[in-house]
């Protein structure tokens, strides 16, 4: 049952393909799995399957994109049930019939709900509502011997057992595969604006960022982006109309002249900047690390003769990208170089994505504090290393 | 099996630690709702039959902790058993048979009594009458150290007698030579007494006979009540001019104001130091005096004996002769804000432009419940800016005798409050116990900081009076001494720039 | 052995006195037993030891000494968990942090503060309000639960509807991990990279080992706060009344709802002057940017009333908004005016079916003259049921317990949780299992093996049989070795 490259994951190609179209059969694939061995690597759209780490082995690639379908839409609760393989633009359509969200940005809108908590990928809108280990209330996953397990339930507040969501999100596949999930959902809302200004360094718009977020705005989204002369201020303000368009105004006057004032939002506003075949990096800081973390990043590029792009959202995570043609020896010195900028602000550099050559000289994960206990968390759940092995910190 | 030899004895216990650990006892059932069974307790019970605390009032805790951050005593060391409710466990303990050791006495001295337990507990805990109850077990159950009871027995030599206290008033060798010395005789006694004394004693003012107070003051203008005054002990002898000041501005207000000559102490350090005989005595004697002079009301000036006064029905419960007496004496008790207050405003308030930082004494707020009165006639002295003091629930350490008895508590209590009283800024510090005066001037003293201090009554004086804020500084008790002079301090009063 | 374990936890007492000081180490007697319970006072164990370390380093040498006696440890905070969390091990050591107290870092620029764990909540608010900030989970017992029992328990609150728990507002944690080891996870920024093992951590209720120190995020205090009181002919208009607001898209900070009894002992606790005659009250507050407060508030207003409340109070200053919520927050407590004895409930169910559970509710005290006074959190359906009792009549209690359960079962039959925010603990332990099959209570115990492979961080909490780690599920027979060697017990 070979397909072909684009199953490829990270360059290992799997021997078979499965695709599962129930918790059920999920098991029914793993407890096999054990019985013959094999290495299994769960995947949703594929839109992150180059994602980390290449695996050690996978013989098995297990395709969730029939697990799909909403399975219960309480409105009147707030809370949507989903099966994993939804794709999550497909899943924020549904609820929105309701006037309701899922408040999660998802850079590629064909991405599976499971794939997405998988990688934990956010967006712009994670300043005001977190990201999906804030939303995620209950999930349904199947352990590597094919055992189903749930953890949390379809109620918002409830703290019975440990909350297992946690660990799976982000977790790259390497726990178990999550089959279905509950999410708390927020009203749409009513009126949008945004506004914008550019600023001529980084230092400069982020604390023109700092001082909208010290504000009484309550933003939903505030974001950096733009080159290094260049840098631009999105900043997104959502609620009823009345309210709305008082605080646009007071966000007019922090950012000051050359503010605009738009309706909708920017093309490309949830995107990542990556490119195929490049290298895609996450670059967190605290709030006020965000602006020289920023400025950090391009003067990084420039001297190593890089072109980097940088965005992100003023809470505190960037993304940037280079182009594949990006010379794997600068590539990695720039890695080196930002992880030490991040550092000096509580935070840290993780290369998400990377072509070979660069995966070959980069520290992908750079250093992972309570890594000891993470490889034992792995070795209770996985004991055998099945699951995406080596695909996650450390060689998880 | 163990070796005996081998085996190290951790605990201090006083029961047979050797064959009876409290680590050896038997587990309870982590099971259903039932409760757990614990060891039988070696040893005596702690208290005997003779008015223990009560089960039923200890069985109103529900253990929900909201005490603890008012507790001084859990807020300094942050330990349980230092806390309301572990007290009111430990008495739990006592009445289940636990013996009284040295350890669960010290627990309980270490009590304040402030009372900010009981306005915090959502239950309606009365820990006011049981820890009252549980002290006087403790004074007729438990034989504490030579040490403390030579300090106990000088202390209550000493204060409840304003004749006694009077002969301290001298300079700081006179008071050395006294009485204090002879009775407590050990001199590390006398060095953990004499810090305290000592910042008293540069406290007090100038060495002047106090003009003594005629034994009625006639209202000004129409009458409209006639209250007994109470003159208390450190009262009497350290702040004369605070009970001069109460009288004068009863009797603007348009009370005839009797001053019974005979009157002595109130009880209220012995009632609350479980000395339940002698507080007795006390009371019986105050409610004759103050009968015997027809008033309709007694008005006090000092928190702590406002608060036992009102309390005296409660003491007197048992003494068929006095139980009526005691109750109807005890509705009389009024603190001066109170009655003014119910008395409502007659004489004119002149401007007194100062800026005032109010403290809650225990006694008056916790205790008495009397906060908004004085706040209010403080804010009705045009001119005059009131600042709250943060945390001011928590007590300053003074307590009663309690800073001759914990000084070293007692000066961090001290210390933080004084550091929240001069983070208010104020010129000038007013409250209505002279305890609470002296033990914040002490560490403002100690702080290098300098701040007026005051009795409500003694700014309302001035008010009516007409003086300015430098008259009335000049006049005042107290001011805090120069950091580096102590005893020639209360002569230049120095609260306001 | 009894012997053995007694002598174990002795030799780890003399050790603890040496590294730590005779004034951090408690073994009198009745000193310890100060510490037999926590908020739960119906469950009580004295404890062996109690300890109070001041720095991690203390809080490390204490796990460690425990480890290799193999004596069980309990933290504890300030003592005021209701699900019986911090019970000590009648052979173990009580590990109270409440001297562990510093503030250590107010950050207004990256809206952080980082604090000890015996920081009490209130505090950490107390702290950031100079700068406009606050620290947004508010359990009830704010003024005295401590920042790390918040941890441990993911501590709720009434404004959680809105802001989240302490589960959200957590970016940073040391631990002392079970083996003694010291680990820093997270911290200032966010998305620490690998599992978020700081997201299990916060409400695994002691069981995964000691938090030493904590980093939270602080929230911009709002510009303006609105809040309303409404009363009610009864809980079907009030429960109307919270389904019109959300259903209409508002997420308000808190929306809080007291039934007849509940107002009752509220009015004689705290005299909060509740309108007379009202079956059912709710405590409504807006938050946020003003103008958005405004707008949303009308329209609160108008749901009350379409939903027949006959009286609407608006605060109009910080007293009276305290007024509202005093008579809400002393709730618990003030039960004990009109009753001796009493059991708090925290289920949750879904908020659309809060009318129909209420009425079930009503029918089960009807049905058993056992009353049943409802406080709770109606936005996001946390159920307080105060099951009131009288210890000294006999079968009151055994009736009260049986009200309590079928309540429980009732969250249950509506997909809903035993606990919202009180924790498991061990009150609830023997519940788990009607919420969560085998596999999943199996499944959550990899991570506490993970952890603490000898379950010795906090035993017998939680889950109702401890897994013996790296057991194959279901194939060993007879006692637990965990059992033999006195260190768990059998439901």
């Amino acid at each position: 049952m070979v397909r072909g490259a684009k199953d490829d994951v990270s360059g290992v190609r799997p021997r078979l393909v499965a695709s599962p179209a129930s918790t059920e059969e999920v098991a029914e694939v793993l407890r096999v799995a054990k019985e013959r061995h094999l290495a299994v690597v769960a995947c949703g759209a594929g839109t992150a399957l180059g994602w980390g780490a290449p695996p050690e082995r996978a013989d098995l690639l297990l395709d969730t994109r029939r697990i799909a379908g909403v399975v219960e839409h309480a409105a009147g609760d707030l809370v949507v049930t989903v099966r994993a393989g939804t794709p999550v633009g497909e899943l924020q359509a549904a609820v929105a019939e309701a006037g309701q969200q899922l408040a999660l940005d998802a850079p590629y809108p064909e991405a599976t709900v499971g794939g997405t908590l998988a990688v934990s990928t956010s967006g712009p809108r994670r300043l005001l509502y977190g990201t999906a280990r804030d939303l995620l209330i209950g999930v349904t996953f199947v352990r590597a011997d094919g055992v189903v397990a749930k953890a949390g339930g379809k109620v918002v507040k409830n703290v019975a057992g440990y909350d297992f969501g946690k660990l799976l999100i982000g977790s790259f596949g390497t726990l178990g595969v999550i089959t279905e999930a509950v999410f708390r959902l927020h009203p749409l809302p009513a009126a949008r604006r945004v506004v914008s200004a550019t600023f001529p360094q980084a230092s400069t718009a982020g604390r023109a960022a700092l001082a909208v977020l010290g504000s009484q705005v309550v933003p939903t989204a505030v974001e950096l982006a733009g080159p290094a002369d260049e840098v631009r201020v999105t900043v997104l303000v959502e609620g009823v109309e009345a309210g709305v368009s008082g605080r646009t105004d007071a966000v007019v006057r922090l950012l000051g002249r050359g503010a605009t004032i738009h309706d909708e939002l920017p093309a490309g506003f949830t995107a990542l900047p990556f490119t195929p075949g490049g290298t895609g990096i996450k670059v967190t800081a605290s709030l006020t690390g965000v602006g020289p973390v920023l400025a950090a990043a391009h003067s990084l590029g420039a001297q190593h003769g890089v072109d980097v792009d940088v965005r992100g959202s003023a809470a505190g995570v960037l993304h940037a990208g280079t182009g594949p043609a990006a010379d794997p020896a600068a590539v990695a010195r720039l890695v080196d170089r930002l992880r030490a900028a991040a550092a000096l602000f509580g935070g840290s550099v993780t290369v998400l994505t990377a072509p070979a050559d660069v995966r070959d000289v980069v520290d992908l994960w750079g250093p992972v504090p309570g890594l000891d206990l993470m490889r034992r968390l792995k070795a209770e759940l996985d004991p055998d290393r099945r699951l995406s092995p080596g695909r996650f910190v450390g060689g998880i | 099996m163990t070796d005996p030899t081998d085996r190290t004895d951790p605990t201090e216990t006083t029961g047979t630690a050797e064959t009876d650990p409290p680590v050896d006892a038997p587990r309870g059932t982590l099971g259903d709702h039932g409760p757990i069974a614990v060891s039988t307790a070696p040893g005596i019970p702690a208290f005997d039959a003779h008015r223990p605390p009560s089960a039923e009032l200890a069985s109103d805790c529900v253990h929900c902790g909201f005490c603890l951050p008012t507790c001084p005593t859990y807020v300094l060391w942050g330990e349980e058993m230092d806390s309301p409710r572990g007290r009111i466990y430990l008495m739990q303990a006592g009445l289940d048979g636990e013996p009284m050791t040295d350890a669960m006495v010290g627990h309980f001295d270490a009590c304040l009594g402030c009372m900010a337990c009981v306005t915090a507990c959502p239950s309606g805990v009365q820990y006011d009458r049981l820890i009252e109850a549980t002290r006087a077990q403790v004074e007729r159950r438990h034989r504490r150290p030579l040490r403390d009871r030579l300090l106990r027995e000088a202390i209550f030599a000493l204060f409840p007698h304003p004749r006694r206290l009077r002969a301290l008033r001298g300079p700081l060798a006179a008071y050395r030579r006294s009485g204090l010395q002879r009775a407590v005789q050990r001199s590390r006694v006398l060095d953990r007494v004499s810090p305290t004394l000592a910042a008293m004693e540069a406290l007090a003012p100038p060495v002047r006979p106090a003009p003594p107070l005629p034994a009625r003051v006639a209202a000004r203008g129409e009458r409209r009540a006639v209250v007994g005054m109470l003159t208390g002990c450190v009262q009497r002898e350290f702040f004369p001019r605070v009970n001069a000041a109460t009288a004068r501005v009863l009797a603007m207000e348009g009370c005839d104001v009797v001053i019974p000559r005979r009157q002595g102490c109130c009880g209220a350090l012995s009632v609350h130091n479980g000395r339940e005989a002698e507080a007795q005595a006390f009371a019986r004697r105050t409610i004759d005096v103050f009968d015997a002079a027809g008033v309709e009301h007694v008005v006090v000036n000092a928190a702590g004996c406002g608060s036992s006064m009102k309390e005296y029905a409660d003491l007197l419960a048992d003494d068929p002769a006095y139980a009526d007496l005691a109750r109807r004496f005890a509705a009389s008790v009024r603190d001066v804000s109170e009655i003014l207050a119910e008395l409502g405003p007659v004489a004119a308030r002149h401007p007194l432009p100062v800026t005032v930082a109010y403290h809650d004494a225990c006694h008056l707020g916790h205790a008495q419940g009397v906060r908004a009165q004085p706040r209010d006639l403080l804010r009705g002295v045009p001119g005059l800016e009131l600042r709250e003091v943060a945390d001011a629930d928590i007590c300053c350490g003074s307590a009663g005798i309690y800073n001759l008895l914990h000084p070293v508590a007692a000066g961090e209590l001290g210390d933080r409050k004084a550091r929240a009283v001069l983070d208010t800024g104020a010129e000038l510090l007013v409250t209505a116990n002279p305890g609470c005066l002296m033990q914040v001037a002490a560490s403002v003293s100690r702080m290098g900081g300098r701040i007026g201090l005051a009795h409500t009554v003694e700014v309302l004086d001035a008010s009516l009076r007409g003086r300015t804020p430098a008259q009335l500084t000049r006049e005042l008790a107290l001011a805090t001494p120069e950091p580096t002079g102590g005893a020639s301090a209360g002569d230049t009063p120095t609260g306001t720039r | 052995m009894s012997t053995d374990t007694g002598t174990r936890v002795e030799h780890v007492a003399a050790r603890l006195r040496t590294e730590l000081g005779d004034d951090a180490v408690i073994t009198d007697r009745a000193r310890l037993r100060t510490y037999e319970c926590d908020g739960l006072a119906h469950y009580k164990v004295t404890p062996a030891v109690v300890v109070l370390p001041r720095t991690t380093g203390q809080v490390a040498d204490v796990v460690r000494a425990c480890v290799e006696h193999g004596v069980p440890f309990v933290a504890r905070g300030s003592g005021t968990g209701l699900s019986g969390g911090a019970l000590p091990h009648a052979q173990g050591v009580l590990l109270v942090l409440s001297q562990m107290r510093d503030v250590i870092a107010v950050d207004p620029d990256d809206q952080r503060a980082v604090v000890q764990p015996g920081v009490i909540n209130l505090q950490v608010s107390r702290s950031a309000a100079p700068m406009g900030y606050y620290y947004a989970p508010d359990p009830s017992s704010q003024q005295i639960c401590s920042m790390g029992g918040n941890v441990a328990e993911n501590s709720g609150g009434a404004h959680c509807l809105k802001y989240g728990f302490t589960t959200n507002h957590v970016t940073g944690l040391e631990l002392v991990v079970p083996d003694g080891s010291v680990v820093r996870l997270g911290g200032r920024a966010p998305d620490p990279p690998g599992y978020d093992l700081m997201g299990a951590f916060v409400g695994s209720e002691g069981t995964l080992g000691v938090t030493t120190e904590i980093t939270v995020r602080l929230t911009r205090a709002p510009e303006a706060v609105r809040t309303l009181l409404a009363a009610f002919p009864s809980t079907d208009e009030a429960g109307g009344a919270v389904s019109a607001v959300i259903g209409a898209g508002v997420v308000p900070a808190a929306i809080e709802m007291m039934d007849a009894l509940a107002i009752e002992a509220a009015e004689a606790a705290v005299h909060c002057h509740y309108p007379e005659g009202a079956g059912a009250v709710l405590v409504v507050e807006l938050d946020g940017p003003a103008a958005e407060v405004e707008a949303q508030f009308v329209e609160v207003e108008r749901h009350c009333r379409d939903n027949r409340a006959f009286e609407i109070r608006i605060a109009a200053d910080e007293a009276e908004r305290a007024l509202f919520w005093k008579g809400r927050k002393s709730a618990f407590a003030a039960v004990g005016r009109i009753s001796p004895d009493y059991i708090v409930q925290d289920g949750v169910i879904p908020r659309t079916a809060l009318p129909e559970v209420l009425r079930r509710i009503a029918e089960l005290s009807r049905g058993s003259g056992v009353r049943v006074a409802n406080v709770f959190h109606a936005g996001d359906g946390n159920l307080h049921p105060l099951v009131l009792f009288d210890d000294g009549v006999p079968g009151e209690a055994e009736h009260a317990v049986q009200v309590s359960a079928a309540i429980l079962d009732l969250c249950i039959e509506h997909g809903g949780s035993i606990t919202g925010e009180h924790g498991v603990g061990m009150d609830k332990a023997k519940h788990l299992p009607r919420m969560y099959t085998d596999d999943d209570l199996d499944t959550m115990q990899m991570l506490r093996c993970a952890f603490d492979p000898a379950h010795l961080s906090n035993p017998g909490k939680v889950f109702p049989t401890p897994r013996l780690c790296g057991e194959i599920p279901g194939r060993h027979k007879g006692p637990h070795p965990l059992q033999t060697a006195g260190l768990a017990e059998v439901f």
